[in-house]
């Protein structure tokens, strides 16, 4: 009735435009899931796979941020959060839950790739706006997902590394624990590279957990053995803690080093005076998941994948990290700025 | 809780409630907390009084009444296993890589069926013939099961026929019906000559071999069923997730234990009830979604939980020792 009577009053003009920003709409509103039944302000659920290690923790914060920002300007009203404590059956049980509670979008950080598929299913069919990041799933019953990639972290360690060392030279490879696809996706992603420079020589690698104390003592080991080393490729940045440490109690002149962003290392980094690069996994995946989840909602076209190109560090620009560390936990990971601009921009990206 | 209703004996008479009653005093605390959370839940979801809002609730907590059972049948003979999480995630890709394949539904029951049958069996065996601590042949039993588990399917994947999953963990419970049914037939089993031996066999293992009592065998039938029942699991959550995940049992193996205990079954063996292995399992379970009804955090959820459970298993002790 309402409808009628406005569409009576309009001129034609305005009817013009109401029917261009209705088709306009319709054709936006394509992104997966999305019904545009759902209106503003909209409760948001963040389902975690586990919430204990510092990552998650500031990835978390990350996504307080980002709601108490959407809180204000209305277009979200409540943030609900569960914990699996690492069991997908647990994980799954609560997104049926939130689906029960009838949440509008689901922010997921997946304990199992194939397990949460029948129930993100349920949850796409009721029109739950559902963003997908980190650890993803293989499911398209999703709006969008979002990561960086592990192959070109990898890629672009190996490149540096290579250049580094004048395309010549002995290095060591840290790896994290074999069988992890996060480990092995980095690893192969310097493959190529490593083939295409022969004079590259890997003296060992390791297979060690994300932690700097068993990175620690499988460089040290590695270092007796090798008297000499002219590069360490470690592929993630408490390896490369672990490996610097070793260094230095042992009295070795310190090499070129690939890392990321714990800032335990970036520290290390400026106090050796390292020659390094790291990239890291933004903990602001969070905050751009949810941000995502309200623009998705609100009926604009979001992409099925975004990714996330990997902010880089060296030493052009290592100051400006460690002028913030103090803004983030001793044992955390200081991640490069962002902005509702820089989020905009990766939606914009096809 | 669900058996007091469903018993086969409803009429033999006043001497069997009263049995059954002295039975539940243990767990009669448990009772009173699962109906209270509960009640809560239907408060608090409306949507569970509904047919999709059950079956989903009541596939929730499907998988772990399955191997809290599993858990309990070894417990009361005087044993546990470590493994029940690495066979149901066994029991999981072997659904998801068969039911698909030429060997279809029913051939891939089967051999899910057999291989949960055969690894019990062959525990029990090697845990009764050669007195082998029950907790370390199945702590290393859980290292080859789970990576048999991996061998099957290395990575996450595999493929269960959607009819399958929409019968199983649809919109109907169809779960719940088969878990009246194994709870049924636990009762039939109790009452065969295997099935009454597993209590003497448990509590008073070298007594009840004096009576004539077959110890080994209530012992290793209990280990195959055990089995069983995990792979069981396995092929459920398969269904349930329409694919199979070589570490999706893993928490299995805790949440087993602690169902039992939470229902009163005693670690020597046979002290305790299937009831309370099952309000215990369904406690765990609801405890998940009625605190995040509740908008608990997960820091209180930990809290909360740790709480509840010590609450359950302490208040009914203390009351017993009050008398």
């Amino acid at each position: 009735m309402k409808k009628s009577s406005l569409f009576a009053s309009a001129s034609v003009l305005g009817l013009g435009i109401l029917l261009n920003v209705l088709g306009a709409s319709h054709a936006d509103a394509a992104a997966n899931c999305i019904k545009g039944d759902r209106k503003a302000p909209y409760t948001l659920g963040w389902a975690n796979i586990y919430s204990v290690p510092t990552w998650m923790k500031q990835t978390q914060g990350t996504i307080e941020a980002e709601v108490e920002q959407l809180k204000k300007e209305g277009l979200v009203d409540k943030l609900v959060v569960t914990d699996a404590q690492g069991d997908s059956n647990v994980q799954i049980q609560q997104i049926q839950s939130m689906i029960d509670a009838d949440v509008d979008a689901i922010i997921l950080i997946a304990g199992s790739s194939t397990a949460p598929a029948r129930v993100l299913a349920d949850a796409c069919a009721k029109g739950i706006a559902i963003i997908n990041f980190d650890s993803l799933v293989d499911t398209n019953d999703v709006t969008a997902k979002v990561n960086t990639d592990s192959h070109q972290w990898g890629e672009q360690a190996t490149k540096f590394m290579i250049d580094a060392l004048g395309g010549k030279g002995k290095i060591i490879i840290l790896n994290g624990p074999a069988g992890v696809s996060v480990s092995d996706d980095r690893r192969a992603g310097g493959n190529d590279l490593l083939k295409a420079n022969p004079d590259i020589q890997i003296l060992a690698e390791t297979n060690t957990a994300y932690n700097v104390a068993p990175a620690q003592e499988a460089v040290t080991s590695l270092l007796f053995a090798n008297p000499e080393i002219d590069g360490i490729l470690s592929f993630g940045g408490a390896l490369s803690a672990g490996a610097v440490l070793a260094l230095d109690k042992q009295g070795r002149e310190q090499v070129p080093i690939t890392g990321e962003n714990a800032r335990q290392f970036l520290e290390l980094w400026k106090e050796k005076g390292l020659k390094s690069w790291a990239t890291m996994q933004p903990n602001w995946l969070g905050a751009f998941a949810a941000y995502t989840a309200v623009q998705a909602l609100e009926g604009k076209d979001v992409p099925a994948f975004v990714k996330v190109p990997l902010p880089i560090i060296d030493n052009s620009n290592i100051d400006e990290y460690l002028a913030r560390a103090k803004d983030f936990p001793a044992d955390g990971y200081i991640y490069s700025p962002y902005d509702r601009e820089l989020f905009a921009k990766l939606l914009a990206q096809k | 809780m669900s058996d007091a209703s469903i018993s086969p004996h409803a009429r033999s008479g006043s001497l069997y409630w009263a049995i059954q009653a002295r039975r539940n005093i243990g767990v009669r605390g448990l009772f009173v907390v699962v109906l209270a959370f509960m009640v809560a839940y239907g408060f608090l979801f409306h949507g569970l009084f509904t047919g999709s809002g059950f079956a989903k609730f009541t596939q929730s907590w499907f998988p772990l009444a399955l191997v809290a059972m599993a858990q309990v049948i070894l417990m009361l003979t005087g044993g546990i296993s470590l493994a029940i999480g690495a066979l149901v995630s066994l029991g999981a890709v072997i659904a998801a890589t068969t039911m698909t394949g030429p060997l279809g539904v029913a051939g891939g029951t089967a051999l899910v069926c057999l291989v949960g049958l055969g690894i019990g069996a062959a525990t029990g065996v090697i845990v009764v013939r050669l007195r082998l601590p029950a907790i370390v042949v199945t702590l290393a039993g859980s290292f080859i099961i789970a990576g048999a588990a991996l061998l099957v399917l290395p990575r996450p994947g595999g493929a269960m026929p959607p009819w399958l999953s929409d019968l199983l963990a649809g919109n109907t419970p169809a779960a719940f019906g088969v878990l009246v049914v194994v709870v049924l037939l636990w009762k039939l089993y109790l009452a065969t000559p295997l099935g009454l031996s597993l209590y003497a066999a448990g509590e008073n293992p070298v007594g009840a071999y004096r009576s004539g009592v077959p110890v080994d065998a209530a012992r290793i039938a209990a280990y195959a069923i055990s089995g069983l029942l995990c792979t069981g699991a396995g092929l459920f959550v398969a269904a349930q997730t329409g694919s199979g995940d070589p570490i999706i049992g893993n928490s299995f193996t805790l949440n087993s234990i602690a169902a039992a205990v939470l229902g009163g079954i005693g670690f020597l063996g046979g002290q305790g009830t299937m009831r309370g292995a099952l309000a215990g399992s369904l406690l765990l379970s609801l405890m998940i979604s009625v605190m995040f009804f509740l908008g608990f955090t997960p820091v209180a959820q930990y809290v909360a939980q740790g709480l509840i459970i010590i609450g359950a298993v302490a208040i009914p002790q203390f009351r017993m020792r009050a008398r």
